[in-house]
């Protein structure tokens, strides 16, 4: 099983759609796949008509042993499953602070998937907490989608900064250039000169596309619905980038 | 809910478009276009994989291949990702657990398509209020293709219902809906179907020599019956043999030889003297010439057995051997796969098939060629026993090494009679006295192959010119030459029980006939 988080401590910047397309192609594939949306906005379940609502609540999920397997529904895909949003993650930190070892308890809590999945995605929701402290601990990839501005790329810095701090393993880190609109002049000249700071990357890029905006009146992953778009075209080259550097290393 | 699959048998004549009308009666349906997709299981030549309850499954549905692997019988079926192609072998694949449990089913055998199955797929959803999915159904029609043929049979209809996890409600509901249609639940599986059909039409691939002889039967007749078997065996491993990819094919071809010389040579006074010396000559060359490709093969497979025990920086420098073995193995290939191919080789092995084939009594009889088969095996079992009874006993610590190669070759000899009249005996008892044969052929056998890997290696050492290689290698040959000694010096107990009183006992009793003397 490999656990493969969508993260950024920005909002906006295509996290969600990214967990959702990347896990939809991951399913395609064959390979039994769970996303969980993480961020109590619920823009992932929703993608997948899926009420973002968890029985309890997450106090219930990281307290319980069992819980999590039972809240998880299947979606209108094949070996797509969602673990759904909830409304109470909004005070995950504070959840989490009440059990031991709080950054090592979402390891704990999707070790007991470890047979029924071969991937699972964490949608995260905009923050660095100690919610997020937890995802860094248990992914096997951080994918950190990057729109090619300076603040963005400021973001980003700020981010290898704390993994630096906090001693986590910084190889993790994979950003990519998301919501790319090449008629603007500055994303044009950083994704053609990334900066230094950023050597790894993945080479592929999503772009700004009405496509993905659209996701939201299909309620369904862009290759669903247009999967020859531009937009379906990049997710599908981003995903078998990502194999190959699982697979191949 | 008790389980999250339903698998039903739809009657092969009837349609599915009833299905689909009653079925959207009840339900909110949503039906997606028909699919067709080919299931390919592979799996070694003698079926390894199937025999251990094992699967390996290729998907292609034109657009996308997914390879699925079982582990045993109560394993699920898992998808292996990130894999190009379809491994040949198990060593093409990367380390890790597949790797690892597909080697411990097929070893060293090679792995092809064996069975297809064509699936033409209808995907219905079962939808919700909020036309969410909430059950899968496909009707599925199954069709057996034959590899490499066009014509397919219908295998058969089937429904599959799943659960979409979390709408456990819906799926009750889905099936009430089947039971009520008094569908008869399905626990086959196509693979087996399939291949019931395709073994009426193909022949079973063996190596075992499987032959039934009458005790009566004139000994020419049961020397061409067992002569013909192992014809077939050869003619089998041929294809696989030239290809060379699993080298399984060149050591069942080769033991076909060994053993037709052997029946040639052993069983005597039976055909005429002329034919013996003709085909044991056609059959002693092609031992001859398949012998470097055999020892390379064993050689590069234990090879990298030593070479774990050496360390890992003395691993690396073993390159050169490696380079070594496998451009003489094919050099030997090639010499081999000229001969096989070339028409002189087909018109010999003609010409021995008519002879075996031909039902003409032989003219003039030979001393032997009339006797009861019975007799002939009891007499020959019986002296080869004692010979190999006589070289052992005459080996001491002090006994040169070509001593114990002499009763390594009279224990082959032995072996193979028995089985070659295998049939005549009582089946617990000869397998009894084989198993007991055995335990000192494994000693020979293990001192033989240290014999001729220190003798490779000894070659590699005064051909090679690499000087870290010759220094790994000659250590090899100090570990090997140990490990002959260690064998050499657990013999004498191997050979005291195989020759114990209760084994010679055995033997009398099998193979001396009481009124004979």
């Amino acid at each position: 099983m490999k656990i493969i988080a969508i993260y950024n401590i920005k909002g906006g910047v295509g996290k969600t759609a990214s967990a959702v397309n990347l896990s939809y192609l991951a399913s395609l594939d064959g390979a039994r796949t769970l996303i969980w949306d993480l961020d109590p906005q619920g823009a992932a379940s929703y993608y997948f008509r899926i009420k973002a609502k968890v029985k309890g609540g997450g106090q219930k999920l990281v307290e319980g042993h069992n819980e999590l397997d039972a809240a998880i529904k299947g979606t209108d895909y094949e070996n797509l499953d969602l673990l759904p949003a909830d409304f109470s993650y909004r005070n995950m930190d504070l959840i989490l602070d009440n059990v031991k070892k709080p950054t090592k308890r979402l390891n704990r809590l999707l070790e007991p998937l470890a047979e029924e999945y071969d991937f699972i995605f964490l949608d995260c929701p905009p923050s660095i907490s100690s919610a997020s402290e937890s995802v860094f601990a248990a992914a096997d990839m951080l994918l950190i989608p990057t729109i090619p501005t300076t603040l963005s790329l400021r973001t980003y810095k700020q981010i290898l900064k704390f993994f630096k701090q906090q001693k986590y393993d910084a190889m993790k880190i994979l950003p990519f250039f998301a919501m790319v609109d090449r008629r603007k002049q500055l994303h044009r000249l950083i994704v053609d000169n990334p900066p230094s700071f950023m050597p790894v990357k993945l080479d592929s890029s999503i772009p700004y596309a009405s496509e993905i905006e659209r996701m939201g009146v299909n309620r369904a992953p862009v290759g669903d619905f247009a999967a020859n778009s531009r937009a379906a075209q990049c997710y599908k080259s981003m995903w078998e980038e990502l194999k190959s550097l699982m697979f191949e290393a | 809910m008790a389980n999250n699959q339903l698998d039903f048998v739809f009657p092969d004549k009837q349609g599915f478009a009833e299905l689909i009308h009653s079925l959207r009666h009840g339900f909110s349906i949503r039906q997606s276009p028909a699919a067709v997709y080919y299931r390919t299981f592979y799996d070694t030549v003698d079926w390894l994989l199937r025999t251990a309850g094992s699967a390996l499954e290729l998907h292609d549905d034109g657009q996308s291949q997914k390879l699925y692997w079982r582990a045993n019988k109560d394993a699920p079926l898992r998808i292996q990702l990130g894999l190009k192609q379809v491994p040949q072998l198990a060593k093409q694949l990367p380390a890790g657990e597949f790797r690892q449990q597909l080697a411990s089913v097929i070893s060293v055998r090679e792995l092809n398509p064996r069975i297809q199955i064509k699936v033409k797929r209808i995907p219905l959803a079962v939808l919700n209020k909020n036309e969410k999915v909430v059950v899968r159904i496909n009707l599925d029609e199954n069709w057996f293709y034959p590899v490499k043929t066009r014509a397919g049979m219908l295998l058969g209809k089937r429904i599959c219902v799943k659960a979409v996890k979390g709408y456990d409600e819906a799926f009750d509901q889905v099936e009430a809906f089947f039971h009520e249609m008094d569908l008869r639940p399905s626990q086959d599986n196509m693979m087996k179907l399939a291949l019931a059909e395709s073994k009426s039409s193909t022949i079973e691939y063996s190596t075992k020599l499987k032959l039934l002889l009458d005790p009566e039967m004139p000994a020419e007749e049961a020397l061409k019956a067992i002569l013909l078997r192992l014809l077939e065996i050869m003619e089998q491993n041929t294809a696989g043999a030239i290809k060379g990819t699993d080298i399984e094919f060149m050591h069942d071809y080769r033991v076909s030889i060994r053993k037709t010389r052997s029946a040639l040579t052993l069983i005597k006074r039976v055909f005429p003297k002329k034919t013996v010396k003709k085909y044991s000559k056609f059959f002693s060359g092609l031992g001859k010439l398949t012998n470097p490709v055999r020892d390379m093969d064993v050689f590069l497979l234990k090879l990298e057995s030593y070479a774990e025990k050496l360390g890992k920086s003395k691993q690396e420098q073993l390159q050169p051997l490696r380079q070594y073995l496998q451009d003489n193995r094919d050099k030997a290939q090639q010499a081999y796969v000229d001969t096989v191919t070339s028409a002189e080789y087909r018109q010999v092995l003609k010409g021995w098939r008519d002879y075996l084939e031909s039902t003409d009594p032989i003219e003039p009889p030979q001393k032997n060629s009339r006797k009861p088969v019975s007799q002939l095996a009891n007499e020959l079992i019986w002296s080869t026993y004692q010979v190999a009874l006589k070289e052992g006993n005459a080996i001491t610590d002090e006994t040169e090494a070509e001593a114990l190669h002499e009763l390594r070759k009279t224990c082959k000899k032995l072996r193979y009679l028995m089985e070659f009249f295998q049939s005549l005996y009582p089946a617990k008892k000869i397998l009894e006295l084989i198993n007991a044969l055995k335990g000192l052929q494994d000693n020979l056998g293990d001192f033989n192959d240290y014999h001729v890997h220190m003798d490779i290696l000894k070659g590699f050492n005064e051909a090679g010119t690499d000087e870290a290689a010759i220094k790994v290698s000659t250590k090899m040959i100090s570990r090997l030459d140990k490990k002959q000694h260690a064998t050499r010096n657990s013999f004498a107990e191997r050979f005291r029980a195989f020759s114990s009183q209760e084994n010679q006992n055995e033997f009398r009793e099998l193979f001396v006939v009481s009124n004979d003397g």
